[in-house]
């Protein structure tokens, strides 16, 4: 895993904005974070340790009945929307 | 340099619950906007998603009906990226621990068939629907508007492993599943609404090569017809830059249905920039041998074993095929109809062939109340026994597939039952002689093709009634005498 990363990049991608210093702060603590991170790779694990089958939850799984039940009218679900337009959502233009 | 093409295909069906994947939204078929949205399917802070019960069945039936090992320990996982057709920033999948793994599935084509491996089958949640506003072109647009209706859909991913070496055995694989997933009754299998969505995954290599050439994904191919011609064309293209010496990068390319080229949309991501972790809001999820025996008693007649039922009856495999791929009520009717008839191919022939061309041609789209398998049974009949011509089976189909009749009144109505009667037709044929002898004389003198016509005045004279077999025979006969 590599500690580089580019600060501006991620707060753009999560639509925040940091001052100078905020980024260098979070720079600073983001490397910390990520070099902990990287001494789980110093493990040694056997093959039964290794099987992916952790979860913060020891609960089982439940589901649920495939019947409706009437949640947000429209208007509800839109109140909040900074913008909308024929019924949807409007957001900066994104393509794929 | 000879050059082999690999293919995989990504499909995602669409599965038909009434509620979505982990919330208990209405799963909606309409154009109105943002009408069937809660807290969890639009991602509001401190929503918990829980899955559909009824989803799991559905993916569980599929994995099992494909000869998957079934993940009895599995979960759920988070795959991340900012996009706003998702609003919580991340899509709730599967990554390593699928609900199924390693499977296959049989195609057809022609008189051939053909294993296609699965590799994985994992359920996910379908995204919302975006439009872009603006100059119409995608790049320039000015905004973007998003319909949720969709976001939170049961969605089931079907990968392949890459062994797909031709867009004809794409496409065979991709009907293949529309017609499981149907006869499974977990989807509409509707391409043109895009409850089955398909991407492929093409490579180009050397024949004798053991590793797989530089991998490209091509997206947006709406229809059969496209995926055909996008393989064909991406294969073509890659081919071309091969023997150019130009290295093919790995990328994600877009069909453009009308310029019928694919081009670049953007490089390729791998699984690490999704950064893939398992969903803390979703409890490990375990499959019960009881849950998995419980969901097996819901396995309908598959295809692959309607195809080798359809065979026993004397079909070919591309008939049984096609029939295996047909609506419910044509399979039905070709087993009542055989069954009475044993006669396979007129069976087949007359309900895949006259039966839909007349029903196409008049915009029938259901068969009337009164039409039933003992019609289709007195015609093969009525022809076999040479009581009707095939011609006038046509006229009596065209009849009673409007008025409520039956084929042998419509034949006496009609006056189609053909005269079988050898001293009558004589009758006739040495009227048809008198009546032509400049055309008896040419055919003696060896103008053979006249014999048609004078069959056909036979024919026209009788109003049809005469049985040309019968006819032809009997007035060569005449002649030669």
């Amino acid at each position: 895993m590599s500690n580089e990363f580019n600060i501006k990049n991620i707060a753009k991608l999560a639509s925040i904005n940091l001052s100078e210093q905020e980024q260098d702060s979070l720079s600073n603590d983001l490397s910390i974070i990520l070099e902990h991170v990287n001494a789980l790779s110093d493990l040694k694990l056997n093959s039964q340790q290794q099987e992916i089958f952790i979860h913060p939850l020891e609960k089982e799984l439940e589901l649920q009945e495939d019947e409706v039940v009437e949640s947000l009218t429209h208007d509800e679900a839109i109140s909040n929307a900074p913008e909308s337009k024929d019924g949807k959502f409007v957001v900066p233009p994104s393509m794929e | 340099m000879s050059l082999k093409p690999t293919i995989g295909i990504e499909t995602h069906i669409e599965l038909n619950t009434n509620t979505k994947m982990f919330c208990r939204c209405a799963v909606v078929d309409t154009d109105e906007p943002n009408i069937s949205l809660c807290p969890t399917c639009i991602g509001l802070p401190g929503a918990l998603p829980v899955p559909n019960k009824k989803a799991i069945e559905f993916i569980t039936l599929l994995a099992l009906s494909t000869g998957c090992e079934i993940t009895s320990k599995g979960m759920f996982h988070r795959k991340n990226y900012f996009y706003p057709d998702l609003p919580k920033n991340y899509q709730i999948s599967q990554f390593d621990l699928p609900v199924g793994l390693n499977g296959e599935l049989e195609i057809v084509i022609g008189e051939d068939r053909d294993f296609i491996q699965i590799e994985r089958v994992h359920m996910e949640e379908d995204t919302g629907k975006s439009s872009h506003s603006g100059s119409g072109r995608i790049e320039s647009a000015t905004s973007t508007a998003l319909d949720f209706n969709r976001s939170g859909v049961p969605l089931v991913e079907i990968v392949t492993k890459p062994v797909i070496s031709s867009s004809k055995q794409a496409v065979a694989y991709i009907e293949e599943l529309r017609q499981l997933s149907i006869d499974l009754n977990i989807s509409e299998g509707r391409l043109e609404k895009g409850n089955l969505r398909f991407d492929a995954n093409i490579s180009v290599a050397p024949e004798d090569s053991t590793e797989l050439g530089t991998k490209v994904e091509i997206k947006n191919m709406n229809s059969l017809r496209s995926l055909e011609r996008a393989i064909d064309y991406e294969i073509q293209r890659q081919t071309k830059a091969l023997e150019d010496g130009v290295e093919i990068v790995q990328e994600t390319r877009h069909w453009d249905e009308n310029k019928e080229v694919t081009s670049t949309m953007r490089s390729k991501e791998g699984s690490a920039d999704y950064r893939y972790f398992s969903d803390p809001d979703l409890p490990n999820m375990f499959l019960s041998d009881e849950f998995i025996k419980e969901v097996e008693t819901l396995m309908p007649l598959l295809p692959k074993a309607q195809r080798e039922e359809l065979m026993t009856t004397g079909l070919s495999l591309s008939q049984s095929n096609i029939l295996s791929k047909s609506d419910d009520w044509i399979k039905k009717l070709y087993v009542e109809v055989f069954d009475q008839t044993k006669d396979s191919i007129a069976s087949y022939n007359w309900i895949t062939g006259e039966l839909q061309g007349q029903m196409r041609k008049a915009n029938i789209e259901v068969l009337p109340e009164w039409f039933n398998d003992d019609y289709l049974s007195e015609i093969i009949e009525l022809i076999k026994s040479n009581k009707i011509s095939f011609t006038s089976a046509k006229i009596i189909l065209t009849e009673i597939l409007t008025t409520e009749t039956t084929p042998s009144k419509v034949a006496e109505q009609k006056n189609l039952f053909q005269e079988n009667d050898s001293e009558k037709i004589s009758e006739m044929i040495n009227q048809i002689i008198k009546e032509n002898q400049d055309i008896v004389d040419r055919i003696k003198s060896g103008e053979d093709k006249l014999v048609g016509f004078l069959v056909g005045q036979l024919m026209k004279q009788s109003n049809g009634s005469v049985n040309p077999g019968m006819a032809k025979e009997l007035l060569l006969k005449e002649l030669e005498g």
